[in-house]
């Protein structure tokens, strides 16, 4: 047996879904979230996250029913070849154009404060071999590596936290905008969100003994209330003007720059900006060979690997490649994909866990 | 049996090499011959213990008789095709013209120095005593710290032209008996002409043999081997070398020194975490001078940037370069000093401190802050020694990443280095246990170390049999 072959552990898939349900909305999201919700945007992340953990609640039903089948054996036993590859087809979209959207917001980011001159060739070719590595050494190293990184990235996210609420000179009023604008920006930024989609797609690939799921649970639950702390940080700092601060984690930290003479301490967000970045492309691009294979056969993980490549520098190089339309094509775009993870995937489940209760009766 | 024929077989066969004596001698009308290497073979035993009972003997010579009579506890019968290999062992053929048989008497002796505190691994506090080149020493000095009966010594020859002696040593119901059966099974697949070092054997043994990681632990004190061996390691001692190498290791165990279990555990914990920080600054501190200084000299605080402005600005080289050529300067001198007499060594500190690094800054040619970086980085190398040279190579490359990619590159690279390393494991043991895949109970004696009451159980990141080192009861 292979480190390939071997299955992941609770802690391991805890941290994988903590990274994932944190690291694409502690940039720009808060400050978007702001223009449509104002000081209660912090309600947003709040409405979708009970979504999300509906999901993850799902997935634990789903394991529960199906210990060792994965996912599109599943689909296919209740609802046909043809029903399986056409979603694992849609779930391969949602990743690569989630990877997509991350990935011009940070090289958007990283391109305004440190790289001014540099070119989108460079980003590429810091990201590509690392994420591509990491997905074709598998899940298990790719969990193995998270979990050195865990603790850092805990640390420093509570210490920006906990900087970011120095900051903080007064509370300001609340309740400004309507329950309708913050339902509103929930719909307009819901493809944010949904990424514990993954489970599923890893769903064999877990091995959960008794009484750990509770690490699974209790770190989405810190990952989401780290999102919902940094977003409220946040507001409460820049207050009336968030929406001139496109990069949420990094200006919280600018706003006390000098603190306890240590000087430039804004740097330590961004380097955890980076780090989550690679971590989140790599799962982004895992999900997508996932699927890819299901979905075109039992080819060669290298060829999937190539093909989330080519399909991403492509779409980098000509769709996108500045803030404005990186937000745009969020929007507009993306919520569209958003039915799958919090609508067409719960709905499947639910007549697969009904069709197996049936079928145990009888 | 023909004495004078046999006699001259066993010395072609050893093609009549100079070293090979042979001697026969008539009592009674039965001839008795000796055939032995002077050169491996102590002379005095030879005379006092076999060749003087056998020739003072008045009775009629028998094989049996002989056997009776020699004075040494090693006497053995051998088949006539096994009579070489003994010969070269050290042993002394002894045969008669009225029998078949072959007896053979072990007089091996061969100068060997005595332990000593081994130059890799001086200790303040703790033994000093370290492994010799001779196999029977090394043996003697791991089975000092064992007078249970759970040590076991098993021997295989490795080599074609050698025959190498390697022996492999655990302890019986600790060591995981798989891992001893999968280590037994390499080294039989292995073809190999010659084991001159038991460095030989470490890609041999190695599922990654063409990675940079180190996958085989090595120590050359017998307290260090024997601590491993406790915790359910095997050690592999190949005879001509004073390095004992470990089965199965871990990046941990290089993190970890034979001082820490001698000292304070706080300040044990304190030594670790300061070489990790040592380790983390020469993989990556170079690197990070050249990426600050080419692609994000605004991420530097102001008072930083002034200065490293102020004394770069006259260097004609980009900082790559100089660091480069900073570190190519210090790898020569470290060559230099390996290889030079002791005699000749503080000439080449004057000439490399003085002349090239003084001299170098003031003519303009490479700046102070890079000389500090390359010279701090060069110092943690060796926090971590038995690391230093996959650390000099990581270090090279982290320099290119942060030259050509600035940060973003370099946490690629970590990233990527880290997840190389998770990738690597040699006989089912992870090579970045117990940090990833995280082991709470190993933790006690990882980065943090715990008093020794509280490690009650052998370490889980790798397979062995009995898990409690502690009884409470």
């Amino acid at each position: 047996m292979t480190i390939k072959d071997k299955s992941l552990t609770a802690w391991q898939v805890g941290i994988m879904l903590f990274i994932i349900l944190f690291s694409n909305k502690i940039l720009v999201l808060p400050s978007l979230l702001y223009e449509g919700a104002k000081l209660e945007a912090y309600f947003v992340p709040i409405i979708l996250f009970v979504l999300e953990f509906g999901l993850i609640y799902l997935f634990y039903r789903m394991k529960r029913a199906f210990p060792t089948q994965s996912f599109a054996e599943i689909l296919q036993k209740y609802f046909g070849k043809v029903v399986m590859k056409v979603i694992l087809f849609l779930i391969m979209l949602f990743f690569i154009f989630k990877a997509i959207l991350l990935y011009n917001v940070t090289y958007l980011f990283f391109k305004t404060l440190i790289y001014q001159d540099s070119s989108n060739i460079l980003f590429l070719f810091c990201f590509i071999p690392v994420i591509t590595h990491l997905g074709i050494m598998g899940l298990r190293v790719m969990g193995r590596t998270m979990q050195i990184f865990f603790p850092l990235i805990v640390g420093v996210t509570v210490f920006c936290i906990v900087i970011g609420l120095l900051g903080i000179k007064d509370l300001p009023l609340l309740f400004q905008s309507s329950i309708g604008d913050i339902a509103l920006t929930s719909i307009k930024h819901i493809a944010g969100f949904g990424d514990s989609l993954l489970l599923f797609l890893i769903i064999d690939k877990i091995t959960i003994k008794r009484g750990q799921w509770k690490v699974i649970f209790s770190l989405s639950g810190i990952s989401m209330f780290l999102v919902i702390s940094i977003t409220a940080v946040f507001l409460f700092t820049y207050t009336y003007t968030s929406f001139l601060h496109p990069f949420a984690l990094f200006e919280i930290m600018c706003y006390v720059k000098e603190y306890g003479g240590v000087g430039r301490i804004d740097m330590i967000s961004m380097l955890l900006i980076v780090i989550l970045t690679y971590f989140q492309l790599a799962i982004y691009l895992k999900m997508f060979m996932l699927s890819f294979l299901e979905v075109f056969g039992k080819i060669n993980e290298i060829i999937s690997a190539i093909s989330f490549n080519l399909f991403f520098i492509l779409a980098i190089s000509y769709v996108v490649l500045n803030l404005g339309k990186a937000i745009l094509y969020g929007e507009n775009f993306l919520p569209y994909f958003a039915i799958l993870p919090f609508v067409v995937v719960p709905v499947l489940c639910f007549i697969a866990l009904v069709l197996l209760k049936r079928e145990k009766k009888k | 049996m023909d004495i004078k024929k046999q006699e001259q077989k066993f010395k072609d066969k050893l093609h009549n090499s100079i070293d090979v004596a042979s001697r026969t001698i008539s009592k009674n009308g039965v001839e008795v011959c000796f055939v032995y290497l002077k050169s491996i073979t102590d002379n005095l035993v030879f005379s006092q213990s076999i060749f003087e009972p056998i020739s003072n003997f008045e009775g009629e010579l028998t094989f049996d008789v002989v056997k009776q009579i020699v004075k040494s506890n090693d006497v053995s019968d051998a088949k006539e095709q096994q009579v070489v290999e003994k010969i070269l062992k050290g042993g002394v053929a002894v045969f008669l013209s009225n029998s078949e048989q072959y007896l053979i008497i072990d007089i091996q002796k061969y100068n060997t120095r005595a332990p000593s505190e081994p130059p890799t691994s001086p200790v303040i506090m703790g033994p000093r005593e370290g492994f010799t080149e001779d196999l029977k020493t090394n043996m003697t000095l791991i089975r000092r710290h064992f007078y249970g009966e759970e040590l076991v010594f098993e021997e295989m020859l490795i080599g074609e032209m050698t025959k190498t002696q390697v022996v492999i040593a655990y302890l019986d119901g600790v060591a995981s008996k798989d891992i001893v059966k999968e280590i037994k099974k390499k080294l039989k697949k292995v073809k190999i002409d010659g084991v001159v070092d038991s460095y030989y054997l470490i890609s041999l043994l190695s599922n990654r043999p063409n990675s940079i990681l180190k996958q085989v632990g090595n120590s050359e004190k017998p307290d260090i081997v024997a601590s491993k061996m406790l915790e359910g390691r095997i050690a592999l001692i190949v005879d001509n070398s004073p390095i004992v190498l470990t089965i199965p290791f871990m990046f941990l165990e290089d993190l970890q020194s034979s001082n820490d279990y001698y000292t304070n555990y706080v300040y044990a914990s304190l030594l670790r975490i300061v070489r990790l920080i040592g380790l983390f600054f020469a993989v990556v501190g170079p690197g990070a001078y050249i990426a600050l200084q080419l692609f994000h000299h605004n991420i530097l605080p102001i008072k930083y940037l002034i200065t490293i402005a102020d004394s770069t600005q006259q260097i004609p080289f980009t900082p790559f370069v100089e660091i480069l050529f900073i570190n190519l300067l210090f790898q020569i001198l470290y060559e230099v000093s390996l290889r030079l007499p002791s005699y000749l060594g503080l000439a080449t500190s004057v000439v490399g401190a003085l002349i090239l690094g003084d001299t170098g800054v003031k003519a303009g040619l490479i700046s102070p802050p890079s000389v500090i970086v390359v010279a701090i980085a060069k110092i943690a190398l060796y926090t971590v020694p038995e690391q230093a040279s996959q650390i000099t190579i990581l270090q090279l490359v982290f320099m290119i990443l942060g030259a050509s990619l600035g940060i973003l590159g370099l946490l690629g690279g970590i990233i990527y280095v880290i997840a190389y390393a998770n990738s690597v494991e040699n006989f089912g043991t992870p090579y970045l246990a117990p940090f990833s895949p995280f082991i709470l109970s190993d933790n006690k004696d990882a980065l943090l170390k715990v008093p020794l009451q509280d490690m009650t159980t052998r370490p889980k990141s790798f397979e062995n049999n009995d898990e409690e080192r502690i009884n409470d009861d």
